[in-house]
Formats: structure tokens, C-alpha cells, sequence
């Protein structure tokens, strides 16, 4: 069996069952690339009325939007009744398949996901053909609102009586997501506060800096927080019942009372037994004085053959052999020093623990070493911290061992302690939900006054007063780049390229134009000050070869849209969508003409070269 | 068959198939490796040998011929591979299924068609809302398609006769260019306005669409004292896809429009169907002078029914009620539960077919 159904086959059936027309939602642009070309050597034709309706409404649009007349899918939407719809698509051949749609001409379209969140239009039947979508990079299943706006657009109103939402599978589907998703009920939506650098400014530039704790308090993200709060806060409220019962006794505060006190009879406990091993500094060094380590005992140096424990002995033991050939048995705590060196040494298994030859060899090199050798740096681990010895001596003055509530206290105080410390960490978390936004907020302050667009006392310094104005993504990147004039001198096309590249934060692969080396530097001081700012920012892609392609299309006035389109793999959509979120940041950049005149000068310059051929006939 | 001649066609079978017969003659027989569940399954046969021989014949039967196993001596268990999903399927503990017979295919296609023609009724909801919208904001979280867009026109008409302004953001550029020319042929052209990053087409109209960022940087210059728009004329403003409030990127837009959004114009949210609609009025409530109503519908104006097309072209319902069965996601139709398995039986990485 194929591991799905055959487009041709497909829409066969689907006219078979009277269930045009249909959107056919498939994973991938190329998918839906490749289901159009199922219909190429197809013969399942349209009637020659369909195909004239077709035709007319098309030149209708085509009148509108000259640059789709070419389109290499015409022919099959003509003859076919299908059309592929997805984000590779010029948004004028998306609007000619939309209005093709409403017109109710075509008989299927083949769409990515994207086109469920994006413009609407309904058919009376959709298909799935998977249950999980790709979002930055990761395939993760459909949520029940996702699978319910997919469904949603089958059925339309006035046209339609019943919609179908049918699922086909394909090998990158689970049933149990998607009837979930039919059945269930959608999922509750969460608050995505982002704190950006130029909100901060533009809100500091309306209020007073005091002011901006109740307007965060507005938020529904803090809203969504006090939720959290208060269910912690009913949580509390019982804790504070259980807790009741074990209310104040001889002491207030038994509970830590009783806590010292009984830390302390434990602690006391443990001390006499711990007094008789060896002290950690020998437990530390004895891993390290392994055969052949140099080290200090007393006055003189050696080198160490052996180490073991002896039960004689009550500490663990080193056979060293000395300057001047003697070979002696010592404690471990007799070793003043270990040096950070180690001579070779072929182990023995008899005395003297090495082979002759290795001693003699051994000699000499204790002879040949300097006066002075750095000193192994062994990190010794810190016992348990000892309870001061003042506290010990008072374990007499303590009240319990005579008090008369000390049974009760001893009995109840492992499920007291627990409330407590339950009710610590959620007095801590509802702190936490309740002042989160502020301190998020806070810490982006801190940032623009260290990079001195906010004075001190939180007031927009002169270059905060032009900063706010560049709303968009990696805002700090941009504002930094003008004050550092990056693009002083630099040219329409150099400007629009850089921004193209820092607004384009998609990572697909292909074949560019090559970039021009005043361009690749320029984008090098970029990069390099994007690195610096990444603690506050994340950086941009900054793709040399995305800037490329928009370097030339506004460096050479002729070049045609077809001609941008074959210089590089990229789609035409993405080339469109590109340039489009470039045009928004260089309006951006026109914004600051009362404070920046040149560079603004440069950003409308580049405006005016962008807008042209296609992206001039788009509204 | 000899013992020796069994043993070795047990040992050719998948693991599945074993468990199927051991099904009834071997208690725990889950727990058995494949070479275990073959010895049990001989000591068990040895009473009936005849009727074991003759389950295992109709259930190799059952499945279509296939190549042997180069080797003869099949290894162990083999292990599901994790990166199936699908898997998932089969180890659901499964609730009862509801006991009315499934539909047909045909009962299922039944209805479909085209309603006759007939004058325009707005539903319940619809005018629940636009009347709500007299006392204060509202909320409106319906499933897609329902008809929000007439909420939102009659909403502006009414705001609009008025004299007041109306704004209508939109998430993307590209809706707001449709609803641009929809709103134009429902308005006039000299009604309606759009505002985008790069276009400002009759900034004046009363009604001005644009996408929420452009609202958020009007509402924030208006924040800095510079008036761009007439904010004191403002009487509604309408978020259309308000479920972007969610976004991990732009949802924060969504709030900062509604926080700043002078306090004299109405607000009108309309949303897909979300989880949790009650709390945005809730905060609306909280946050905005007037009192947040809630519309909410979860019916369909055009009903929806669920069907599974298998790839050898065979159409089914998907459920074994002919709607949906909402909270029911198991009552499946037993054929296209049968088909799904067949389905994922072959083309799973850990079926016999590679």
C-alpha cells in the first residue's frame, strides 16, 4: 500500500463523493509543490465551462496584479481545477488562488498549515493529512485549538449545508492527536509578556517611572500571575489550618526551637565518633600520592613507590624512597608537600615496590629536580560546618529537656517542620508571581542605563528620546549600529542589505548572489557588535547571503523580479516576505529624519528603489 | 506437523501474532520473550494440538503472504522503535465504546449539499454581542467561521452612525488587506482607511483598519503626547484574532494595545475558540472602566462531521456517530479503526515491511 493516497487519486474521489471543493492541508511547501505536479500528465479535465469561469476570473486578477500572468501553475489550475497555496507563493498569486476560491471555481487547494491562521477561506471540505507541524525547527503535535482551526474552515455558511473535515493518513500522522483534537476542548491560552528595550523607553517617556509598577500590574500577564498567586494563597490558607493545631506552646516559635535543639543533640552525638578519623586534608592527599609522586616529608624530598592502609597503623601509610637511596615506611601525615610531579616508575609487586633499574632512575631524577616545585593544589572537602562550640555549650541551657510540652513538641514536630517549609516556599513563589514583572522590567532599565539611553533617574537621555522610535526586533542591535555610525557613508543598498539581514530570522538553506566586500565588512562590524550585545540581546542570523540578495535588488535598478528570483533558490514568497520586513525596518529607520537627517535621507532613498516591479503592484 | 516443524513456524512468526494465540491458553503471557512464549505455547498445545495448529493457520492465514526471514532462528524481542508515534496507539488503555450501532457511509454523506437561498438572520449570539457592546466591552469566543465578521461590521455600523471612529486590527498585513476591500464594498470606499507600516490610504475615514502594531505605536505616540489620530474621538476598537494574545512573539502587542486603549472607546475581542475566554474578560473587567461581557457559542453554524479516506481510495466516517462526539475522542467507527491499523500495521518501520 502507499504510505498515502495519490493527489490525482485523490481529488478523484473527492468528486466522486460530491465533496468539493476542498483545501488540502499537506506538511511541507514542497508537498504541495509536488502534488500539483501529480497533475501534469493528468487527464481528469475540468468541463470547458469550469475552465472558461476559471479563465475569467484570473484575468480579472491578472488585470490587478500583472506579475502572476507567467505563472508556471496556471496551466494546471486551468485545466485541472487544483492550485497550491503556501508562503513560497507571491501574496498575488495567494490573493488570485483566495479569489478563485471564493468564486468557488477551483476544486482543491493545496496548502500548508500557515493558511489555517492566515486568510480565511472556507470549502466544504478539508483535508489533514498530518498531526503535528513545524515550529522553529521541531515537529510537535497539534494542539486541539490548531486541529479545531484547521477543521474550522470546512463548511461555509450559506453555501454549505454540512462540512467535512476528513483525515487521510501519511506516514507523519497519529490519529489519537487529531481525533482528540475533534473531540476535545480547546486549550486555555497563556500571556506572552515580553518586556522589550523599546517598550521600556516609550513607557518611561509617557510616565514617571513610579508609575510603571500599577501599569505593569494591568497586564494580563500579571493577571494570569495573581491567578497562580491566589491558588497558592488558598493553598496557604490551608496550610495555616493544619498548622493550627500546633499553635504556640511553652515557646512562640516552638518549631525552630525545637529544630536548634534537636540539631544540636544529634550534632553532639556525632562529634566523639568523627574526632577519630583522620582529618579530610590526609583523606584528600592520600589520593594523590600515588607511585611515582614526589613529595616533601620533613625536611627532605621523595618519591613515593607504594601507599596502603595497615591495620596496625591506625593512619593509611606511604613507602617512600628517599634522597640518598633510603627507602622508608611512613605515615601519610608525615608528607609536608606534594608536588605537582610524577616520575616514571615501574611498579614491583616485593620490596622495594619498584624495579632496580626504575630506583636508580628514580635517584637521579629526585637528584635533578630543582630546589623549588609548585605544589599540587588539592582542593580539600569542607566537613560538615561544626556547630560552634558556643552553641554546644549551651545545649544545657536550652528549655526542652525539662519543658513540660517536650513530648508534644517531639511528636509533632516532623509534620509541623514540613507545613512550615511547605508554607516558606509558597510565601517565596507568591513574592515571586507578584513582583516578576517589575524585576524583568527593572533589569531591561538597567541595560539602557548602562548603555545611557536612560539617565539614572530612569529619564530618556537625548539618544532614548530617538531610540524609542525603532520598534522592531533587535532594537538594541540597530540603535547601537546608528550611534557607533555604522552607516555613515554607506549607501542605499549597503543600509537596506544590513537590515535585511538582521530582520530575517529564517535559517533555510540554498544558493545566493555573492556579496560585495564593502558589504561583507560592513556585516563583519555588525556581527561583531551583535556578539557583544548578546548578553541583552539575542543576536540575529545576519546571513551575508540573504543581505546579498537584497543588495542587488536595490543596488541595480534594472534587475527584473524575475531576474532577483533566478539569482538565487530562494522562493519567491520568502524573497517577497524578505523584502517587505525590510521596507518596515527601513521605514523605521526614516522615522529619526528630526534627529538623524542622513541616514534617514539613505533609508527613503532605499524605500524608493525597493518599491518597484512586484512589490510596488502589492498593496 | 511435528513438534520440531511447529516450533519453527512459531519461531518465523512476529511477537504480535504469538500473543494473539497465546491469548486465553497462557496466563501472563506478555511477560514471555519470544523464545519463552513458544515454549509455553507447545506445553500448552500438547492437549489440544489440533485446535492450536489450526488458530495459528487462520491467524498466519490472516495476514498476506509474505517473504521468510532469511534466518530461521528470529531474534528475541524485538523492540518497538521509539521514534514511532503511532505506537502510541495501541498501548492506550481504551474506554468503552458507546453501544448504538456505528453509521453507514451513506447515512454519513447525507445532508450534503447546498442550502437553499434565504434571507440573512443573524444568530443569537451575534446579536447578544452587538447589544452587549451598549453596556461595555465584550469578548467573543466562537469557533472559526461562525460569523464574527458580522459582529464586527454591524458593531463599526453602529459606531460609525455615531460618529465615532472605529479601528479593526488585524494580525497580518495581508488580512488587513482583505478586509480592507471587503469592508470597502460593505461601506463605501471613502469609509473605510487603512494604516499600514509602508501605506496610509484615507487616514481620515471613520473606519481604519491596520494591524495591531500600528495601533500599539499610534496608542504609545499618544502616550508621549504626540497626537497622531483622533484618540478622543475613538468609539471602538476591534481586535480580530485575539487568540494571538497567546503568541510567543507578538502577543505582547495584543496586551499593550488593550492596557493603553483610552478608556472612552469600546473594545470588541474576537477570538477563535480558546480554553479560557472567561479570564480575558476577567482581566478586561479589571483593567478597563466599563464591565467586560462574555459571548460564547460553541456550536457550529454549519456542522462539521469527521471522516478518515484510507489510501487505497476508501472513504469512512471517522467516529461511529454521524457529528462529532465531543469528549468522546474513542468512539471510533470500528471499520476505519480497522482500516488505521491495517494502515499503520504496514507501513511502521517495525511491521514486517521495511
Amino acid at each position: 500500500m502507499p504510505p498515502s493516497i495519490h493527489p490525482v487519486d485523490l481529488i478523484l474521489a473527492l468528486r466522486d463523493k460530491h465533496l468539493t471543493p476542498a483545501i488540502v492541508f499537506l506538511t511541507s511547501r514542497r508537498a504541495c509543490d509536488e502534488a500539483m505536479q501529480a497533475f501534469d500528465h493528468s487527464q481528469i479535465l475540468l468541463p470547458p465551462i469550469r475552465q472558461q469561469a476559471i479563465a475569467d476570473v484570473l484575468e480579472k486578477v491578472i488585470a490587478q496584479y500583472p506579475s502572476i500572468a507567467e505563472h508556471p501553475l496556471i496551466p494546471t489550475v486551468q485545466r485541472i481545477g487544483v492550485a497550491a497555496h503556501h508562503a513560497g507563493h507571491l501574496p498575488s498569486w495567494k490573493i488570485a488562488v483566495e479569489e478563485l476560491m471564493r468564486h468557488g471555481c477551483l476544486d482543491a487547494v493545496f496548502a500548508t498549515t500557515t493558511l489555517a491562521a492566515g486568510v480565511d477561506f472556507p470549502a466544504r471540505t478539508v483535508i489533514i493529512t498530518q498531526s503535528s507541524i513545524r515550529k522553529s525547527r521541531d515537529f510537535t503535535d497539534l494542539t486541539i485549538g490548531e486541529v479545531q482551526q484547521i477543521a474550522g474552515r470546512a463548511g461555509r455558511r450559506g453555501k454549505d449545508l454540512v462540512g467535512f473535515a476528513i483525515v487521510t493518513p501519511s506516514p507523519y500522522i497519529d490519529l489519537n492527536v487529531l481525533t482528540k483534537g475533534f473531540t476535545g476542548h480547546p486549550e486555555a491560552i497563556n500571556s506572552q509578556f515580553l518586556i522589550s528595550y523599546p517598550m521600556v523607553l516609550n513607557l518611561l517617556k509617557a510616565h514617571p517611572l513610579d508609575q510603571i509598577q500599577p501599569i505593569l500590574a494591568k497586564s494580563f500577564a500579571q493577571f494570569q500571575l495573581n491567578q497562580r498567586a491566589e491558588v497558592l494563597e488558598r493553598k496557604l490558607d490551608g496550610l495555616r489550618e493544619q498548622m493550627e493545631p500546633f499553635g504556640p506552646r511553652v515557646c512562640t516559635d516552638w518549631i525552630t526551637e525545637w529544630q536548634t535543639f534537636d540539631q544540636v543533640r544529634r550534632q553532639k552525638s556525632h562529634r566523639a565518633p568523627a574526632r577519630k578519623h583522620e582529618p579530610p586534608e590526609i583523606t584528600a592527599r592520600f589520593h594523590f600520592l600515588t607511585p611515582g609522586r614526589v613529595v616533601g616529608i620533613g625536611r627532605s624530598r621523595g618519591v613515593v613507590l607504594r601507599q596502603y592502609r595497615s591495620k596496625g597503623q591506625k593512619s593509611p601509610m606511604i613507602t617512600a624512597l628517599r634522597q640518598g637511596g633510603g627507602i622508608t615506611e611512613s605515615p601519610a601525615s608525615t608528607v609536608t608537600e606534594v608536588s605537582d610531579r610524577v616520575l616514571d616508575c615501574v611498579d614491583a609487586p616485593v620490596y622495594p615496590w619498584c624495579t632496580p633499574e626504575s630506583v636508580e632512575e628514580l635517584l637521579r631524577h629526585l637528584e635533578e629536580l630543582p630546589g623549588r616545585l609548585p605544589e599540587l593544589p588539592i582542593l580539600i572537602p569542607k566537613d560538615d560546618e561544626p556547630i560552634p562550640d558556643a552553641i554546644v555549650q549551651t545545649l544545657g541551657d536550652f528549655a526542652c529537656p525539662t519543658c513540660p510540652s517536650r513530648s508534644a513538641c517531639q511528636r509533632d514536630y516532623p509534620h509541623a517542620s514540613k507545613l512550615r517549609q511547605e508554607q516558606q516556599r509558597h510565601l517565596k513563589s507568591i513574592q515571586a508571581l507578584r513582583t516578576s514583572l517589575w524585576h524583568r522590567f527593572q533589569e531591561k532599565i538597567d541595560v539602557l542605563q548602562e548603555f545611557g539611553y536612560l539617565t539614572p533617574t530612569a529619564h530618556l537621555t537625548a539618544d532614548g528620546e530617538w531610540a524609542r522610535l525603532i520598534r522592531i526586533d533587535h532594537s538594541l542591535l540597530i540603535t547601537e549600529l546608528i550611534r557607533a555610525d555604522a552607516f555613515n557613508g554607506a549607501d542605499p543598498a549597503m543600509l537596506a542589505a544590513v537590515m535585511s539581514s538582521i530582520a530575517h530570522d529564517d535559517d533555510r538553506p540554498g544558493a545566493f548572489p555573492r556579496v560585495s566586500s564593502g558589504l561583507g565588512s560592513l556585516l563583519g562590524q555588525v556581527r561583531k557588535l551583535a556578539l557583544s550585545l548578546s548578553p541583552h540581546e539575542d543576536p540575529p542570523l545576519l546571513r551575508a547571503d540573504i543581505a546579498a540578495v537584497t543588495e542587488r535588488w536595490i543596488g541595480d535598478p534594472s534587475l527584473t523580479w524575475i531576474g532577483l528570483c533566478k539569482s538565487t533558490t530562494m522562493a519567491e514568497g520568502d524573497i517577497y516576505r524578505l523584502l517587505a520586513r525590510t521596507l518596515e525596518f527601513l521605514s523605521q529607520l526614516h522615522t529619526l529624519k528630526g534627529t538623524h537627517p542622513g541616514l534617514a535621507d539613505t533609508a527613503s532613498r532605499a524605500i524608493a528603489n525597493l518599491r518597484r516591479g512586484v512589490l510596488e503592484e502589492l498593496p | 506437523m511435528t513438534t520440531q516443524e511447529l516450533e519453527q513456524l512459531l519461531a518465523q512468526q512476529p511477537i504480535a501474532l504469538l500473543h494473539r494465540l497465546a491469548r486465553g491458553r497462557v496466563q501472563r503471557h506478555f511477560r514471555a520473550g519470544k523464545r519463552r512464549l513458544i515454549e509455553i505455547l507447545l506445553r500448552h498445545s500438547a492437549e489440544n494440538r489440533a485446535g492450536f495448529e489450526s488458530d495459528l493457520m487462520i491467524l498466519i492465514g490472516e495476514r498476506p503472504a509474505r517473504p521468510i526471514p532469511p534466518a530461521p532462528q528470529a531474534p528475541a524481542v524485538r523492540k518497538p522503535k521509539p521514534a514511532a508515534p503511532q505506537h502510541r496507539t495501541t498501548h492506550r488503555p481504551v474506554e468503552p465504546d458507546s453501544h448504538e450501532p456505528a453509521i453507514t457511509l451513506s447515512s454519513w454523506l447525507d445532508g450534503l449539499g447546498v442550502p437553499p437561498p434565504k434571507a440573512f438572520v443573524p444568530d443569537a449570539w451575534q446579536e447578544d454581542a452587538i447589544a452587549k457592546l451598549r453596556e461595555g466591552d465584550v469578548v467573543v469566543s466562537v469557533p472559526t467561521g461562525s460569523g464574527k465578521t458580522y459582529v464586527a461590521v454591524e458593531a463599526a455600523r453602529r459606531a460609525i452612525a455615531e460618529n465615532r471612529t472605529v479601528i479593526y486590527t488585524s494580525p497580518l498585513k495581508a488580512l488587513s488587506n482583505t478586509k480592507y476591500t471587503e469592508f470597502s464594498k460593505i461601506f463605501g470606499a471613502d469609509q473605510v482607511g487603512i494604516l499600514t507600516g509602508d501605506r496610509r490610504d484615507n487616514g481620515q475615514a471613520p473606519l481604519l483598519i491596520m494591524t495591531t502594531e500600528i495601533l500599539r505605536n499610534l496608542l504609545y505616540d499618544a502616550g508621549g503626547g504626540e497626537i497622531d489620530i483622533r484618540l478622543d474621538t475613538l468609539g471602538l476598537v476591534i481586535l480580530d484574532e485575539s487568540q494571538y494574545i497567546a503568541d510567543p512573539e507578538r502577543g505582547v502587542v495584543w496586551e499593550e494595545t488593550i492596557i493603553f486603549c483610552p478608556g472612552q472607546a469600546r473594545m470588541l475581542l474576537l477570538s477563535a475558540s480558546i480554553g479560557n475566554p472567561h479570564d480575558i474578560a476577567e482581566w478586561l473587567t479589571s483593567i478597563r472602566p466599563t464591565p467586560c461581557h462574555l459571548v460564547r457559542h460553541s456550536t457550529r453554524t454549519v456542522p462539521l462531521r469527521a471522516g478518515y479516506l484510507h489510501p487505497n481510495g476508501k472513504l469512512m466516517p471517522l467516529f461511529r456517530t454521524i457529528g462529532i462526539p465531543h469528549g468522546h475522542p474513542s468512539h471510533l467507527h470500528p471499520e476505519t479503526k480497522r482500516l488505521f491499523a491495517q494502515y499503520e500495521d504496514e507501513t511502521l518501520p517495525t511491521g514486517r515491511r521495511r
